[in-house]
């Protein structure tokens, strides 16, 4: 965005700009998120400069973009924000959790401003004047530390006119506003001077405009009052009028002393009244301008602030890659892994077919066949990872919102979070968002105590609720674990029997925490409108049942709680291996697959209630008789099930009885509840390569089958 | 007859088209426009622990389908699997079901006024299903609402979830 601005010297009113709305509301966004982000990592203390920069451009990114497409209120709101982080980043103003707060609603203001233009500028306006003032406000007051170090910068003497009105700010008054000659021209079309006039009528609190006579027939001379800097005016006038051909003149400051240097850099004097002006060399403090040291340039001159760099520095310049990306519609997308689906079948049944040739004489076929197979999983395996994002996109909003609500309750949360990079695709993560959200509030609301409350049951004073992502076998599991008063299982119990719920004191701890996810549940005795009012777990329950994943709860009372959620990664292509019983094919979810042998009679050994245990190497395993579960008809009795496949499921290992090892092959896997119901040990279907249908196994389910 | 005075013919009888299909000696209708195609019999892959009606799942396309044998569901006498054995491919709103059946005619309109409502027997077919009787010349059509049928749970399609 920032680059537009330069090119539309030209006036903006000749093209449609409506084409780029899209782009552009998608983009501050983002702008506003990495703002917001940064402004939650921002150490205080030892402030990096390369954050304050960071989050300086993002507040300019979005001005620019705003003041473009004409949504004035968004482009004052962010350029107030921006003057604020512009002291920032020059150390005129030390940071502090009061700014902090003001910048993060403003970023919240602009967002719902700029949704609001999204809507199509329907709806309440939301007023920002408040915020404006508050910021404002910020920007002037002063701290003995930036005094301090502006000395470095006075010393340049083109940085000095620019200083001075903020030191004079900083002195006495809340409010400078100078009063400034500009002038614009030579100008083709003198409507780009009007356009900017436009701009303080636009952007409230800019500042004063008139006109005044001008010598040349193709400049303007304008008055100018404004409490804004020089740098700022000529960036809100370069939306209109390339910089080059503005001059800015100071004609008063209203301060005291040493300002005889109070003229604006750049040229002087001389080429003005009448001549054809030559594009000026730059404005002094823009970088690469003749004997000025670049803005960016001040921060080396401090090596103080730079000294304690924090580890978080490292790790947000590590987390803000330039990563070249792209946006492609996710239809598109999921038309991109259908077909891939489609070759994968393909390839299968070309391989399938191909194997009773004679390798002798079909040799280059078959080495190609070979070469295809490589392929199609490479690009299988590529498509597959477009829709996989790392899990810290959904972390991304829990520390905004913890730290909202901890301040809101009165409450110290510390937010850990782990296993960020564990991927999960991407329709997944819009669903889970949601629920976790609630669970996240839940353990900030009801988990964690107040400080007094910790301080007196021996605890430290400020919670901590973790957030971790990993996978385990073919599913993702997320853990909210907290370490507040966790659990009552007697108040769960007396709630429960309160409700009418059948429910006994002789009920498993597990089983009593999975109580409070009946609907209108809750034992909380006062309704928040955080929480409390009973609505929000069985609707998680209802979620993450939804996504085909399972919630479990773990809690003792006095030490914390821990919810995980198991969500089957869906992948429509897995490798599988298939086996035969009775004539009828398997699959099994490669995944899942540990080893497989040859059994023989005496190995395997029976135990009361007819299960059946094999010894494998030191350990005895269940004995899972797939003819038996799935009552398959054998007709051929010369054949018999003498191999067992050792599967590893939800952390338990089973042995499968089999008649034959069929093979190895990817497989796409086919919904099967869609047209039928769910049924027990599968979790899908695939078509094989001659176009039957075969069930892939559900080894979890079989796992927890043979449990009890 | 000019086309707008048939349109205003068909529209103001409400007449609907109805696919008639036999299954041992009785002959059944269905809305044609629940059926989606008609294919010949393909032994399915069997699912384990379903109905015997439920014969198994099918790949149409790509897409896996339950494959529901009727003259199993309504008890006939015989239910054979040969080459004039069809499955009817049924496009219901919330799912795709195969039936199979033992021979397919033509696709009748019928007038409401034409259709008899059933009387109240005691038969394995649910009388919600049963729309009504047509009649056609001297046979007998007895019209099933298709999608009531195959969504009531002992068809064993529909899950306890759904």
């Amino acid at each position: 965005m920032s680059e537009t601005h330069q090119d539309s010297g030209g006036g903006n009113g000749d093209f449609d700009l409506t084409q780029f709305y899209q782009i552009f509301f998608e983009e501050a966004g983002e702008n506003l998120d990495l703002m917001e982000q940064m402004l939650l990592n921002l150490n205080l203390e030892t402030a990096d400069d390369e954050v304050l920069n960071g989050i300086f451009r993002c507040a300019h990114s979005v001005k620019g973009g705003a003041a473009t497409f004409g949504f004035a209120d968004v482009a004052e709101l962010t350029h107030q924000m921006e003057s604020l982080l512009d002291r920032l980043r020059r150390h005129e103003l030390h940071p502090n959790a009061a700014m902090v707060d003001v910048l993060l609603e403003s970023a919240d203001a602009s967002r719902s401003l700029l949704a609001r233009h999204q809507a199509g500028g329907e709806g309440e306006v939301l007023p920002t004047g408040d915020l404006v003032r508050r910021i404002s406000e910020l920007a002037a007051g002063q701290t003995p530390a930036a005094v301090a170090q502006t000395p470095v910068h006075v010393a340049a003497p083109i940085k000095l006119s620019v200083k001075l009105p903020h030191v004079a700010a900083g002195e006495a008054k809340t409010k400078s506003t100078r009063s400034l000659e500009i002038r614009i021209g030579p100008l083709e079309r003198l409507e780009q001077a009007d356009a900017v006039q436009e701009l303080f009528r636009d952007i409230p609190g800019l500042g004063s405009i008139s006109a005044l006579p001008s010598e040349a027939k193709n400049t303007r001379l304008f008055l100018v009052e404004t409490g804004s800097s020089d740098e700022d005016l000529l960036d809100l006038f370069a939306f209109h009028v390339s910089r080059d051909y503005i001059q800015i003149k100071a004609m008063e400051v209203s301060s005291d002393a040493d300002n005889a240097e109070a003229v604006t850099v750049g040229a002087p004097d001389d080429p003005l009244p009448g001549t054809p002006l030559a594009p000026f060399p730059g404005f002094g403090f823009f970088d690469g301008a003749p004997g000025a040291p670049p803005t960016e340039a001040t921060p080396d001159t401090k090596p103080a602030s730079k000294a304690a760099l924090p580890k978080a520095a490292a790790a947000n310049s590590a987390a803000q890659p330039e990563a070249a990306t792209i946006r492609v519609a996710i239809s598109k997308v999921d038309q991109l892994i259908n077909l891939v689906g489609e070759l994968v079948i393909t390839q299968a049944m070309l391989a399938q077919n191909s194997r009773a040739l004679d390798p002798a004489v079909y040799q280059q076929l078959l080495s190609g066949l070979a070469d295809l197979d490589r392929n199609t999983r490479d690009l299988q395996e590529s498509v597959m990872s477009i829709r996989m994002i790392p899990m810290s996109i959904v972390f991304s909003r829990f520390p905004r919102m913890l730290r909202d609500l901890a301040t809101k309750l009165g409450k110290k949360v510390d937010f850990v979070t782990q296993g960020e990079a564990t991927e999960l695709d991407k329709g997944l993560v819009e669903k889970i968002t949601d629920p976790l959200t609630h669970l996240v509030r839940n353990s900030c609301d009801h988990g964690v105590e107040s400080p007094a409350e910790r301080l007196a049951a021996g605890k430290s004073e400020t919670g901590t609720i973790t957030l971790s992502a990993s996978h385990q076998g073919g599913s993702i599991v997320i853990e909210v674990r907290d370490d507040g008063k966790g659990m009552s299982r007697q108040k769960i119990l007396s709630k429960a029997k309160e409700r009418g719920l059948d429910v006994s004191d002789q009920m498993s701890d597990a089983e009593v925490w999975q109580l409070i996810f009946a609907p209108g549940f809750s034992t909380a005795e006062v309704v928040t409108d955080v929480s409390g009012r009973g609505v929000g777990m069985d609707v998680v329950k209802k979620n993450i049942a939804a996504l085909n994943g399972t919630v479990e709860i773990d809690s003792a009372e006095g030490y914390g709680m821990k919810v995980s959620v198991r969500l089957p990664l869906t992948l429509a292509i897995m490798d599988g291996m298939s086996v035969g019983v009775g004539g009828e094919v398997y699959i099994l979810p490669l995944s899942s697959v540990v080893e497989s042998f040859q059994v023989k009679g005496d190995a395997v050994s029976t135990v009361g209630q007819g299960s059946q245990l094999v010894k494998v190497r030191d350990e005895y395993m269940p004995v899972i008789e797939l003819e038996k579960i799935f009552q398959i008809p054998r007709f051929d009795f010369e054949k018999s099930c003498d191999i067992m496949v050792v599967v590893e499921a939800d952390g338990s290992r089973v042995a499968l009885l089999v008649d034959e090892l069929l093979g190895q092959q990817q497989v796409v896997v086919k919904n099967l509840e869609s047209n039928y119901r769910k049924v027990p040990n599968v979790s899908g279907a695939t078509i094989l390569g001659d176009g039957k249908v075969a069930l892939i196994l559900d080894t979890g389910a079989l796992v927890r089958r043979s449990r009890h | 007859m000019g086309v707008m005075e048939k349109l205003d013919e068909l529209t103001s009888s409400d007449a609907r088209e109805y696919l008639t299909f036999r299954l041992d000696q009785e002959e059944y209708g269905i809305d044609i426009l629940k059926v989606q195609e008609i294919r010949g019999y393909e032994p399915p892959t069997r699912v384990a622990n379903a109905p015997n009606f439920i014969k198994g799942v099918v790949n149409l396309r790509g897409t896996i389908v339950p494959i529901v044998d009727m003259r199993l569901k309504f008890s006939c006498s015989k239910a054979e699997y040969n080459s004039f054995t069809v499955v009817i491919i049924l496009n219901l709103r919330h799912r795709i079901v195969g039936i199979v059946v033992d021979s397919v005619s033509d696709v009748m309109e019928l007038p409401p006024e034409s259709l008899k409502s059933a009387p109240d027997i005691d038969s394995v077919i649910d009388s919600a299903a049963v729309l009504g009787l047509g009649s056609l010349g001297d046979r007998m059509l007895i019209l099933l609402d298709i999608e009531l049928l195959m969504s009531a749970p002992d068809m064993g399609l529909v899950g306890s979830s759904d």
